[in-house]
């Protein structure tokens, strides 16, 4: 212990005698911050708790950003949820083609009329005039 | 991160050294459980889920700035131009009464520290001591002795350089011996008393 140390160690004795004699309106209105303080801290607990438990806890809950399996079984379930997506949107296409198909083959027009070029011509100028 | 026991304990032990540091430094009572509560409250939202380990030094980081922030605050009421500089220490001030007093390098506790710190009248003369010390000096005084805290931690908490919480300490004891030994309270050389 050096003399600053030595200097101040009764001082700092004396003082830490003073805050036991505070007056009790004061103590009491520490006490009562402390606890307002300690409230707003388990209110932003339980805010991160509902956040986490709302599913988007990957971004927000910083305990389940620490749990292996949670984070597991959070991007398994993205990734089912991208491959139902995906199968899904295949059977509306499929079915949209079929139809596409169906008009085709129903229609008076051979599906044969769209592959010629003079056709294609016909109905440019056609929709041109009747654009006028 | 840190239970609502933890911080409850943490805070039941800090919250009264720290209205009385907030005292010393704005001497408005309700100024200082305003700041102490600002604190409090700061700590418990924005670092609540700190480890219990970095409490302290957090919490006396927030302490400190909202002591500083008060005396901006004043300052700006007052509508007075007063630089900030001026209610710190001046590090190579030449006109700094303290740099005048002598260091006794064997300066030893109180004769009698036991009895005389007892005693009220004795803590009101150390208390209105520290009270009139440089901002500056008294921040690192009881960041660094009171609150027990390194030299570097004193440092981060005051934002300054270690060499400036050393000369600050060091200026502080020896401005708190002179002011207290004007008292009555002298220091004594221990050597004596064997």
């Amino acid at each position: 212990m050096n003399t600053e140390q030595r200097f101040a160690q009764p001082i700092c004795q004396a003082l830490d005698q003073g805050t036991c004699a505070l007056d009790a309106s004061i103590t009491e209105r520490l006490r009562a911050a402390r606890e307002r303080a300690l409230a707003r801290q388990y209110v932003l607990a339980t805010e991160t708790q509902i956040v986490g438990a709302g599913g988007t806890a990957l971004l927000h809950g910083h305990e389940d950003e620490r749990h292996p399996v949670r984070m597991l079984f959070a991007i398994l379930a993205l990734l089912l949820g991208f491959s139902l997506a995906y199968y899904w949107n295949g059977f509306s296409q499929a079915d949209e083609n079929e139809a596409i198909d169906s008009a085709l083959l129903a229609d008076d027009l051979p599906p044969k009329a769209y592959l010629d070029p003079g056709f294609q011509v016909w109905i440019s100028h056609y929709a041109q005039a009747s654009g006028r | 991160m840190a239970s609502r026991s933890e911080l409850a304990d943490f805070l039941a032990n800090a919250e009264r050294r720290a209205f009385k540091q907030a005292m010393f430094a704005v001497r408005n009572e309700d100024a200082a459980l305003d700041i102490v509560q600002d604190s409090m409250m700061r700590l418990a939202e924005k670092y609540g889920d700190r480890p219990p380990a970095e409490l302290p030094l957090l919490f006396q980081r927030i302490l400190q700035n909202a002591i500083r922030d008060h005396y901006r605050r004043m300052r700006t009421r007052a509508g007075q131009v007063i630089s900030l500089s001026s209610l710190e220490y001046e590090e190579d001030g030449a006109d700094d009464p303290l740099e005048t007093l002598p260091i006794d390098e064997d300066l030893q506790p109180f004769a009698t520290p036991h009895a005389a710190l007892l005693q009220t009248e004795t803590l009101t003369l150390i208390e209105d001591a520290l009270q009139n010390l440089a901002p500056r000096q008294r921040e690192a005084f009881l960041l660094r002795y009171w609150e027990g805290l390194d030299i570097a931690e004193t440092a981060s908490v005051m934002g300054c350089s270690e060499g400036s919480v050393k000369t600050h300490c060091s200026r502080a004891c020896q401005s708190l011996a002179v002011s207290l030994a004007a008292k009555g309270l002298r220091p004594k050389d221990s050597r004596h008393e064997h």
